[in-house]
């Protein structure tokens, strides 16, 4: 297992040195042997656990990773950044990856959290790389609040430790005693505490009230700080919600429910609304990935866990190539949809572009298309076994109406990119296209129906 | 003399609150820190636990000396404006002081039901918490928003303590060296605030 931390930790010690970008990707490259070793040895230990669940979150990170630092070999040709400014990025990328390693893996909510606050103190500084007034300000605002969301986590996580102390010891922190002994604990205590918590990562992931603070930051900072926000820390943070549900399940299941279909549609609702107003890609992405995270947390409270999963993993291998991508459809600085897809020399990279635009909403046959299938279906399951049965099938409606919204502002996006103003001679660099390779490939993999069948398998 | 401790502590926060200079604020939250380690190493003695001693300990060295030396060589260095007046005019601050520190004991008073051990302390470092947002809340400057960050984290570690005894040390240690790196990146954060 020390081995997966080896390449995060080996990008960290060569940014002091003079920076070679091509040999940092093919060291990124390498952290996917230990996370594939990982998936054949489970194992769990106090502090660390190892299961099919977070292997396949760490494999999905780790693919994120090395499609970051693909792109970041020709960045400096898109953007201006410095010598000095992309060694501290390179630097603070180390830290960050390691940060969230340490949170997949973890067992022991304490560590899980040290995990997560590393990732995002280093953040801020990948937030600030960009050389602009705003990039700074950002970066502050981003310490700021993403301070206060991790102090909530940390607030819950002691609250839930209380809740079970008392029974378990020092093994109240761990995941996994806590769910094999969850009718021992202090149930009051402990959904507080997971209340508080999860509203923590809520903020972190820009669900109500704080939905455009992570669109804000990921427009002020690199293309490749949000492609890390959307492929990995949102994947981390996830894995966190899901332990915690997984627990909270068994403690009261009508609480959990009702606490996050009432906080997911209030966000849902906003976010769909700031969607369509949305002007550049890098917002309308950032707010879209907020809409996947509603839906995954959504199709994962409902039970949809394959669902969840599916689009966890969908989500990952489509946005950060977005993000990525927007580098070069916003090219010289141009934030606008129009003609953002003609002009190139390479016409593989407007389809490749085009299929990933349409993937995100779902449109067949993307992965995303099959889980809200899916996630939809789990959904009605809980409908037709409650008490409230209008109300449920009043916020299906909603839920459904709310999207339509989303999926006619990318059809008009894709549209305006597509058929609207002309532009030529666009330069695509040979690591851009097998940082999209990578990804479509990686989606493609998604749709194979032996990766359906583990999936399913994840959780029985 | 651990009630007498935690006195001081939420005393020491109020002060942080209504304070309109840098130095004091920070001098007021390295208090603070003594106050939280003392109420530490008190709490380690009594309970017999090295983990906890160890903790009060390095919340002396690290919060009391370490942390307000590095961030008044910070100010001196990047010429930060001292005089920080809060937005929020102090007679209402004197209202809503004392409004969260005793409608938190109501709020959380079911919560105090379910707490073990020590729970008027876990009321005290959940309105502590309450007051560290205020002071985040209540400036605009970027100084006292970090004392404000790092004063949530006295009032965690304070809860930590009081709630649950001391959480695993393996987990204490980490907060420190996250709490340590926050500092880093502040620094950093001043550092290059004119690269662009």
């Amino acid at each position: 297992m020390v081995l997966v931390f080896l390449p995060p930790l080996f990008i960290f010690l060569f940014s002091f040195l003079n920076v070679n970008r091509r040999l940092i990707a093919l060291l990124s490259i390498t952290i996917v042997i230990p996370a594939i070793y990982l998936f054949f040895h489970p194992f769990v230990n106090e502090y660390f656990l190892v299961d099919k669940l977070n292997t396949f979150i760490l494999l999905i990170s780790s693919v994120v990773g090395v499609g970051v630092s693909l792109s970041m070999i020709d960045l400096p040709n898109r953007i201006y950044l410095s010598e000095k400014a992309i060694k501290r990025f390179y630097r603070f990328f180390g830290i960050f990856w390691l940060g969230l390693i340490i949170s997949i893996l973890s067992n022991n909510m304490g560590l899980f959290w040290i995990g997560l606050e590393f990732a995002t103190l280093s953040t801020v500084y990948m937030i600030k790389v960009k050389d602009s007034i705003m990039a700074h300000k950002e970066a502050w605002r981003y310490l700021t609040i993403g301070a206060v969301a991790i102090s909530l986590v940390l607030f819950g996580i002691i609250l839930m430790y209380a809740s079970a102390k008392n029974v378990l010891g020092e093994e109240a922190m761990n995941f996994t005693t806590l769910l094999e002994n969850s009718k021992a604990i202090n149930a009051f205590l402990f959904e507080i505490g997971f209340t508080i918590a999860i509203s923590g990562f809520f903020i972190k992931m820009g669900f109500f009230p704080m939905n455009l603070w992570l669109a804000d930051i990921e427009r002020a900072g690199i293309y490749p700080v949000a492609a890390f926000f959307s492929g990995i820390l949102e994947s981390a943070i996830m894995l966190g919600f899901f332990r915690l549900t997984q627990i909270q399940m068994h403690i009261n299941y009508s609480h959990l429910i009702t606490f996050i279909y009432v906080y997911a549609i209030f966000t849902l609702f906003i976010v769909s609304f700031l969607i369509y107003r949305s002007k550049d890609f890098v917002t309308t992405f950032a707010l879209s990935g907020i809409e996947h995270m509603v839906l995954i947390t959504l199709f994962w409270v409902s039970g949809g866990h394959f669902a969840a999963l599916l689009h966890l993993a969908s989500h990952a291998f489509l946005k950060p190539p977005l993000f990525l991508s927007s580098a070069l459809l916003e090219e010289k600085g141009k934030y606008r949809f129009k003609g953002a897809l003609r002009g190139y020399e390479n016409k593989a990279i407007p389809l490749l572009i085009s299929l990933l635009l349409l993937g995100i909403i779902s449109l067949p046959p993307s992965p995303m298309f099959f889980s809200e299938i899916y996630g939809f279906k789990s959904i009605l399951a809980i409908v037709t076994n409650t008490q409230y049965f209008f109300l449920m099938i009043f916020t299906v409606i909603v839920i459904l109406l709310l999207l339509s919204i989303i999926f006619y502002k990318f059809i008009t996006i894709y549209q305006e990119a597509l058929y609207e103003e002309k532009n030529q001679n666009r330069v695509v660099y040979k690591s851009e296209i097998m940082m999209l390779i990578l990804f479509v490939f990686s989606l493609i993999t998604l749709l194979l129906p032996q990766v359906f069948h583990y999936i399913q398998g994840i959780i029985q | 003399m651990i009630d007498i401790l935690i006195g001081f502590f939420i005393a020491t926060l109020i002060s942080e609150l209504f304070t309109t200079r840098l130095y004091r604020l920070y001098g007021w939250y390295a208090f603070n820190s003594l106050c939280l380690g003392f109420i530490a190493l008190f709490i380690g003695f009594k309970v017999s636990d090295s983990a906890m001693i160890i903790n009060g300990i390095l919340t002396i060295i690290i919060k009391f000396l370490f942390i307000p030396f590095v961030l008044k060589s910070i100010t001196v260095k990047f010429n930060i404006p001292r005089n920080i007046v809060p937005n929020l005019k102090i007679y209402y601050s004197t209202i809503i002081v004392p409004i969260i520190l005793v409608f938190t004991y109501y709020l959380v008073n079911p919560i105090l039901h379910n707490i073990a051990y020590n729970a008027n302390y876990v009321a005290l470092s959940i309105s502590s918490l309450f007051l560290s947002l205020l002071l985040i809340i209540e400036h605009k400057n970027v100084a006292p928003k970090i004392i404000g960050f790092l004063s949530i984290e006295n009032s965690l570690f304070l809860l930590a303590i009081s709630a649950t005894k001391g959480m695993p040390m393996l987990v204490e240690l980490g907060i420190f060296v996250d709490v340590l790196m926050f500092i880093v990146i502040v620094n950093i954060l001043f550092k290059y605030q004119g690269d662009y």
